[in-house]
């Protein structure tokens, strides 16, 4: 249908208007002016694939896509190692897409005017980030994926460690070390496969596709699935491997806290599920048990660990390990309406935790703290901020109508069926979550006031910033039909060959 | 001498004349830019001449021969010659290294280094690894006004001296053995079926003499030192020049020898005591050069990986490897040449917030430390992910999974100093100008770390014409 390279020229524009925004870091409005704009123009580029896909995601497949894949690229690149550049898009990485662009631009919207230091380098940073984030959602050969999941980390370390606050050195090497320690192991697992699939066929390739057949001692096969699964859970992040998240979420800007939380936890699940479970489904399988006993206890240990917080910031950060853990029950679970569910979990989770990091965002730029114990009477004084943030937290808490509580319903139906124990104390997991949050917003919105604060109420730049979620929350709430229709086939054809 | 002749020896030959014009250019003129200039055009043009002739030819009558390979590494160590003499300027102004002797100096290792690459004599490998070293007990001490200077020269002189000796012994005992000095005879006929003992010890000095100057652990203990105390230009040619001279020639004789195979345990504790020894002890230091020092030790460790996996694509991984380093070592401590020679100390804490007061070298240095740690999209990441596909093919697990978690260690580090040129402030925020020929230096080795870790195809294709 397309002869453009779509997914190239996606990944590249925001790369390339980085580039373009070097020369122009002495004049900060036209930085940012461009920067935004890229971004924007990145989302719609995004968004308009949504109508390629168009329900019927076999229409413009080009020649040797995988199934299920509606745009894919394949051009050579390092030959003499079998290595290629290639690149695909499905409902999966079109959702996910999307997301990255939209909060790409919400990041910007965000830092708009808190980034007063180094101004165009920050849009620097999030232009290549969103570059390498979109990467990793489209690569189809492993080598190609470990790049920009590597190359993800330096844009990162940077948001984290210039822009953050507090012990932000300390919280972006943690990040830093922590994140690729993981991914190094996942390398030589890669390796591993390459060689394995060259000696059986006789074509050395690191293609997915390619890879997807092979056939692989089961000890073996455990240890590499072990080697992706470190990776991925330490990305994700899944307990006991979440503790570099709340040092990054707390030090963190706005702006990082937006992507860390939105994007690049998902890019651990998406690996799970685009790599780690086709590529060794027997591994995968063995190891189950393992996987539902880490996502749940991350359910409850987050979600009772978010209880104890005092500090809004590292509230949220732990209820995104509570969150995450949902997703990764709902992979555990790997049938189609749990698989479905995770995904959408995904995706909802980028819009209300980036939300509640935003606004936390907006109100200790206003105050200068983040105490929860400071606040309280926010309701009477800044009613529009206040209903926003109720919204936000009922989604993050399950509401029905609301967002997420469609993404953990189909999960525990989903799971239920293979995971009895497991669902069942996921679902205690929602009761503390619902607990913390209506704590959290009592103490903030309705109680008496502790400090004296004048807070000015949002401005129209924050305003659209959170009415775009909020719309997007409602929405998928009320209507996630079409999501879910754009969801079936690759979940489906995930799914396949497991039940 | 036939034309054939002429045609391997010139690279060679313009580096000496080109050393001994400069001499003379100072002694007449006293003119130092000139001098400079006369070296780096002598430097580049040797670069040129191994570029544009192909020659696959070999001079028995001169011990030397020019294959791809050694072209390669020929324009390699010809351009990193003149690149380095281009970042000395401002160093060396800054630290008041005056003379002639300099660009000379450095031509004559430079020649040392395309001697080694050249060579198919045992008595060419020793003169053009000695001349080369030589070269460079002098470079490091050429600092006259600080005393650390003298000293690191001389403990390398010290050390150097009897790794040369172990050399020197080495090949005496394979020329009893085989009665031939020529290379290739040599292994023929002590590596053969059986091996004799003396033969076998013959080959264990010359290695020795080899590892002294890659600085593997145990015969590391001068690097720090000379990389804490030499002027910094130097180090950047001694780490990435004559390091890469080394690994050629044990590739050479790697794939003359298949393999050594009788030397694998040493190797293999070797390789495995510098990737330890070398990442572990570089996280406690606090002087930058000190610690790429040990970094180099354990730079070094993931080369001699491998070459013990030479069966599984190894001596190509190496070969890139040399190269990849080369540049990177170039670049970094080009970079830390160029903020030295704006007055910036070698301590971490003295590069806080550089990244923003001298975005090019700060940037590059940056660059390069991402490199050294393997993250890609850079030549470092190339390098290991074929040292570690090496490993994993001829079936060394072990190295490989001992080798990547001592990488993850490295990581730390090397972060330490991109955070102190990003992530910490400074005192001043002043931009400071640092010329358009250090930068366009600076930023070419940075294009080129990037270039080979987005596009190795075209150097992994020739790699595999050239190696098994």
């Amino acid at each position: 249908m397309t002869t453009l390279p779509l997914l190239t020229i996606l990944i590249l524009l925001p790369l390339a208007g980085s580039l373009c925004l070097i020369p122009l870091g002495r004049h900060v409005q036209a930085a940012k002016g461009a920067a935004l704009a890229i971004a924007i123009v990145e989302m719609a580029v995004a968004c308009g694939m949504w109508s390629i896909a168009g329900g019927q995601p076999t229409t413009g497949a080009a020649a040797g896509a995988p199934p299920g894949f509606f745009l894919f690229e394949d051009y050579p690149w390092i030959d003499a190692l079998g290595i290629r550049f290639t690149l695909g898009m499905d409902g999966f990485s079109l959702l996910m897409a999307i997301m990255t662009a939209l909060l790409t631009v919400l990041a910007m919207l965000a830092s708009w005017r808190t980034i007063t230091e180094r101004t165009a380098l920050h849009y620097i940073f999030l232009l290549v980030l969103e570059s390498s984030i979109l990467g990793v959602f489209f690569a189809l050969d492993l080598f190609l994926f470990y790049l920009f999941w590597e190359a993800m980390l330096i844009p990162m370390f940077f948001l984290i460690g210039i822009w953050g606050h507090g012990r932000k050195i300390y919280s972006a090497i943690k990040f830093f070390v922590f994140t690729l320690s993981g991914s190094l192991l996942m390398l030589l697992a890669i390796i591993g496969i390459y060689f394995i699939h060259g000696s059986q066929t006789g074509v050395y390739s690191f293609g997915l596709t390619a890879l997807l057949g092979t056939s692989i001692d089961p000890t073996v096969e455990l240890w590499l699935y072990a080697a992706f699964l470190l990776s991925f859970a330490i990305k994700f992040p899944i307990f006991p491997f979440h503790t570099w998240l709340p040092d990054a979420h707390t030090d963190a800007s706005t702006a990082g806290s937006i992507v860390l939380a939105g994007l690049l936890l998902k890019t651990g699940a998406y690996g799970l599920i685009r790599f780690g479970y086709p590529l060794f489904p027997e591994a995968a399988r063995t190891l189950t048990p393992l996987l539902l006993v880490t996502a749940v206890i991350g359910i409850l240990y987050g979600s009772w660990i978010a209880f104890a917080q005092k500090d809004m910031k590292r509230l949220v950060a732990y209820s995104s390990v509570g969150h995450m853990g949902f997703v990764a029950l709902g992979i555990a679970a790997w049938t189609p309406v749990a698989l479905g569910g995770s995904i959408l979990m995904m995706v909802c989770h980028g819009i209300t935790t980036p939300a509640l990091f935003a606004m936390v965002g907006m109100l200790a730029a206003r105050t200068g703290t983040r105490e929860i114990g400071a606040y309280g009477g926010l309701w009477g004084k800044a009613p529009v901020f206040s209903s926003f943030f109720l919204l936000f937290a009922m989604a993050s808490a399950g509401l029905p109508g609301l967002n997420n509580f469609v993404g953990e319903f189909l999960i525990l139906a989903g799971s239920y069926k293979v995971a009895q124990i497991a669902t069942i104390c996921a679902f205690l997991g929602l009761i503390v979550t619902l607990v913390y949050t209506v704590l959290l917003v009592q103490g903030l919105l309705f109680q008496e006031e502790r400090q004296a604060f004048t807070i000015i109420d949002l401005n129209f730049r924050e305003i659209l910033l959170l009415a775009i979620l909020a719309i997007l929350a409602i929405f998928i709430g009320l209507h996630p039909g079409p999501l879910l229709d754009m969801l079936a086939m690759p979940v489906d054809i995930l799914t396949g060959g497991t039940q | 001498m036939t034309p054939d002749d002429l045609s391997i020896a010139l690279p060679l030959l313009i580096l000496a004349i080109g050393a001994i014009l400069t001499l003379l250019n100072g002694a007449i003129t006293r003119n130092q830019t000139a001098g400079t200039i006369l070296a780096t055009l002598a430097a580049i043009g040797a670069g040129l001449w191994a570029m544009k002739v192909p020659a696959v030819v070999s001079a028995p009558s001169l011990g030397l021969a020019a294959g791809g390979l050694t072209r390669l590494f020929t324009v390699f160590f010809a351009f990193m010659t003149a690149a380095v003499l281009v970042l000395s300027g401002r160093y060396n102004a800054y630290r008041g290294i005056k003379g002639e002797e300099y660009p000379a100096t450095l031509l004559f290792t430079a020649f040392g280094m395309v001697a080694l690459a050249s060579a198919t004599n045992l008595l060419i490998i020793f003169l053009g690894l000695e001349t080369m070293t030589f070269g460079f007990y002098l470079l490091a001490a050429i600092d006259r006004g600080r005393p650390v200077s003298s000293e690191a020269g001389l403990k390398y002189l010290l050390m150097g001296v009897v790794s040369a000796a172990f050399l020197a012994f080495g090949i005496s005992l394979l020329y009893c053995v085989a009665g031939s000095l020529d290379l290739g005879e040599a292994v023929r006929l002590t590596l053969g079926s059986a091996v004799a003992p003396v033969a076998l010890a013959g080959w264990a000095c010359v290695l020795i003499g080899i590892f002294f100057k890659l600085s593997l652990v145990p015969a590391h203990l001068w690097t720090p030192d000379v990389y804490q105390a030499a002027p910094a230009p130097v180090v950047a040619f001694l780490s990435g020049g004559s390091k890469g001279a080394a690994i050629l020639l044990l590739i050479l004789l790697w794939t003359n020898a298949a393999g050594l195979a009788g030397l694998r345990v040493p190797l293999f504790v070797m390789a495995l005591l510098s990737m330890l020894v070398g990442n572990l002890a570089a996280l406690r230091q606090n002087d930058i050069r000190r610690m790429l020092a040990y970094s180099s030790i354990a730079q070094m460790g993931y080369v001699v990986v491998a070459l013990i996996a030479f069966q599984g694509g190894g001596l190509r991984a190496a070969a890139f490897y040399a190269i990849a380093y080369g540049i990177m070592s170039l670049a970094a401590f080009g970079a830390i040449g160029v903020l030295e020679g704006s007055g910036c100390g070698q301590t971490l804490d003295d590069y806080r917030g550089r990244g923003f007061t001298h975005p090019v070298a700060g940037g590059v240095l940056a660059v390069a430390m991402f490199a050294l740690a393997g993250i890609p999209p850079t030549a470092g990441f190339t390098g290991k992910f074929l040292i570690f596909a090496s490993a994993i093919r001829a079936g060394e697990y072990a190295l490989a999974i001992i080798g990547i978690l001592t990488a993850a260690v490295s990581i730390y580090y090397y972060l330490r100093v991109v955070t102190a040129l990003y992530l910490q402030q400074a005192a001043g925020e002043e931009r400071e100008n640092i010329g358009v020929l250090a930068t366009s230096i600076l930023g070419l080795s940075a294009a080129f770390i990037i270039l080979l870790g987005l596009f190795p195809a075209q150097l992994l294709n020739f790699l595999k014409t050239q190696l098994p």
